[in-house]
């Protein structure tokens, strides 16, 4: 259901998150004390799967939501472009995913993937899973000669818990697989802390880059509301002690504002799937 | 290398890859760097064309190219990014140009006017990270917590430690005939009973010193070291008198109450270190003088010599204090003032405490020994008043509120 003309509480912005991990709460608990803070009433509802967030969204319920990329163009989709993307966070531009590959599998190319085994991550999770295959079909991979080892955990939070892309880097590494897709933070934070056995594993490959998350609006969200809504998020900075433990927890350094460029190769891959699912 | 304002460095990675050791090189490298300034690396680790455009997105630096050098090695090209850039301490208006670790690297100590809450528990010079939390420490103005003679203080204190076990001739300790004996375990009892306030009253302020003042915290822990070796010293030498320990007076317990209960900095040193410890010094010379043996006399000449750079740190506070801050001597006076009115009503010294050094300085029971003990313990107190109206006169106090200020202090001398 999609009711186009929602009626418009008084009582300030209500938004939507999916409660991936219970610092999700603290994440937003914090946000809403900050916004207090600038004078803007921010509630908030917290959701188990982002489909459910997204009907939530669609039939006027919530005013904004937080949405994965998936939710976002689901959004753009069912209301005809007429949603207002409101802001992202500076992580969530140009994103790319990583196809990793053990040394001692003769994966040298990407066309070496077909007859081996890919691990990849939830069927939800657009960096581990619907953009790398995307990709990797577009550079000529034969995906269907591709050996799928999926980690489909945490379905419905469309790879936020971040624990599929650890499932596979640990299949990769523990030789389960002969390759893998992880995004590419997940990839250079777990180098940086030197989970990676360097001599074991290699990088085979890098993803165009795409974009991630996004504040999404009800298309009748007053522009006022949207106003004081990005007003206060935009107010957010890393070198405020307060502010930064929030940011840090949420996994960025400043609020962006949006931009739609950066979800096309999503949109073309879901379409994409449509025609094959017939 | 550690100024935070270099425009470009180069630095060689060989074949490090970015999980392999590369990040130790580039990590510090970029922070000696100012936003925006430029950072080559040069590498043989083909992986690195992938990862460190990834790792840059994540660390938020612009990775701004690779080109191939003509040894054939790649050569990366990173911006710093303008997040996390460290910032120098604030110092309030330090003498001389800033609180900087330039000027502290040459030796000399350089405390700020007044602290930065946020710079914690960082060592004075380090640079901070910003987007740190405030620490609510309330001691945090040089004026009322560092006079500058501190650090030199600290370092005398810290050469001067020495062990109440090893460094007393114990075995020279003398038994005394009875009332002689308790007299000793009388006096004893005092002196640790008092050295225990002394322990405590400085430990209330320790933790509310800013850390930019490290050394008078620092002095303290010498001031604190040495009050618990008098403590132990000063038992020890009871324990070997026959009778066991003497009794605490209400006198001395209403007196230690009210230093204990002293809440501001200042003052609390100056009743504790100038008046009390300064009066000590007295009190430890005729022990010394008069005692029984010869460990007792070491203790009491070695507890002196702890007591007196108490004195004076005391001194040094107060005196650096009085020159910046003219109210002050109001306040200390009020304060010292406020002190002897919850103690009106205590009469003289405490009664264990006078007999027992008339005694002591006595050496016997003999009632012309005695008469001898009596003027030695008068002379003492005249000693004391003297002496305090000197030592008021060092910190800075005219010869009529030094005279005032004596006469108010506590007869317990503590």
């Amino acid at each position: 259901m999609y009711t186009k003309d929602k009626k418009d509480k008084e009582d300030g912005i209500l938004l939507g998150a999916v409660a991936y991990d219970p610092k999700v709460v603290t994440i937003w608990e914090g946000i809403r004390e900050h916004f207090r803070e600038q004078g803007v009433a921010l509630d908030l509802a917290l959701y188990s799967s982002y489909e459910r967030q997204v009907e939530e969204l669609l039939a006027g319920h919530i005013d904004i939501a937080w949405n994965t990329p998936l939710a976002h163009v689901r959004v753009r989709r069912r209301t005809g472009g007429e949603s207002r993307s409101l802001g992202m966070r500076d992580c969530d531009r140009d994103f790319r995913a990583k196809v990793i590959a053990r040394r001692d599998r003769g994966v040298r190319g990407l066309g070496d993937l077909e007859g081996k085994t890919l691990a990849v991550g939830s069927r939800d999770s657009t960096q581990a899973r619907i953009l790398p295959l995307h990709f990797l079909s577009k550079e000529g991979v034969r995906v269907d000669r591709v050996r799928l080892l999926p980690f489909d955990t945490d379905l419905g939070k469309h790879g936020d818990t971040g624990a599929s892309e650890i499932a596979v880097l640990q299949a990769v590494q523990e030789g389960r697989a002969d390759a893998g897709a992880i995004g590419d933070l997940i990839w250079v934070t777990e180098q940086a802390a030197g989970h990676v056995d360097m001599k074991a594993i290699d990088l085979l490959w890098t993803t165009p880059p795409f974009d991630h998350c996004m504040f999404d609006g009800h298309p009748a969200l007053p522009p006022a509301k949207a106003e004081a809504f990005t007003r206060a998020l935009f107010a957010m900075r890393w070198e405020n002690a307060e502010h930064r433990r929030l940011l840090e927890l949420e996994g960025l350094r400043e609020w962006l504002p949006p931009r739609e460029e950066g979800y096309r190769s999503l949109e073309e891959a879901l379409a994409a799937e449509t025609r094959a699912n017939g | 290398m550690m100024s935070a304002d270099l425009a470009a460095i180069a630095i060689d990675g060989g074949e490090l890859p970015l999980g392999g050791g590369l990040l130790a090189l580039v990590r510090p490298a970029l922070d000696a760097l100012r936003p925006g300034g430029v950072l080559a690396v040069l590498s043989s680790s083909p992986g690195l064309r992938d990862d460190l455009p990834s790792w840059c997105r994540a660390d938020r630096h612009e990775y701004l190219g690779v080109e191939t050098t003509s040894g054939g090695a790649d050569r990366h090209l990173i911006a710093r990014g303008r997040f996390s850039v460290p910032r120098p301490m604030a110092g309030g208006a330090a003498p001389g140009p800033a609180a900087s670790s330039e000027t502290e690297s040459s030796g000399e100590i350089v405390h700020p006017a007044v602290a930065d809450p946020a710079s914690g528990f960082a060592p004075r010079g380090a640079r901070l990270e910003p987007g740190r939390p405030d620490y609510p420490f309330t001691l945090n103005e040089r004026d009322r917590v560092a006079p500058p003679e501190v650090a030199q203080l600290y370092a005398q204190a810290a050469a001067a430690q020495w062990d109440a076990a090893r460094d007393i001739p114990w075995s020279k300790a003398r038994q005394l005939p009875g009332p002689l004996d308790a007299a000793l375990a009388q006096t004893m009892t005092f002196l640790a009973e008092n050295e225990l306030s002394a322990l405590y009253v400085p430990s209330r302020f320790m933790a509310k010193i800013h850390p930019a003042y490290a050394e008078t915290a620092m002095f303290l822990a010498t001031q604190l070291a040495d009050e618990a070796r008098h403590i132990d010293l000063f038992l020890r030498r009871a324990r070997l008198c026959r009778g066991g320990l003497g009794v605490s007076s209400v006198a001395t317990a209403q007196s230690l109450l009210s230093l204990l209960t002293t809440d501001d900095f200042m003052e609390a040193t100056f009743l504790l270190s100038v008046l009390g410890e300064g009066t000590f010094l007295d009190l430890l010379a005729f022990v010394e003088r008069h005692a029984p043996d010869e460990a007792t006399a070491e203790l009491a000449r070695r507890a002196r010599n702890d007591e007196s750079r108490h004195v004076h740190f005391g001194l040094a506070h107060v005196r650096h204090g009085l020159a910046r801050d003219p109210a002050l001597y109001a306040r200390l006076e009020s304060a010292v003032r406020r002190r002897a009115a919850t103690l009106q009503g205590i009469g003289g010294v405490p009664a264990p405490l006078q007999d027992s050094l008339t005694l002591l300085a006595a050496g016997s029971v003999e009632p012309r020994a005695v008469s001898r003990g009596h003027d030695a313990f008068q002379e003492l107190l005249a000693v004391m008043h003297d002496s305090r109206i000197k030592r008021l006169g060092h910190a800075g106090f005219t010869p009529e509120q030094a005279a005032t200020l004596s006469l108010l202090h506590t007869p317990n001398f503590m």
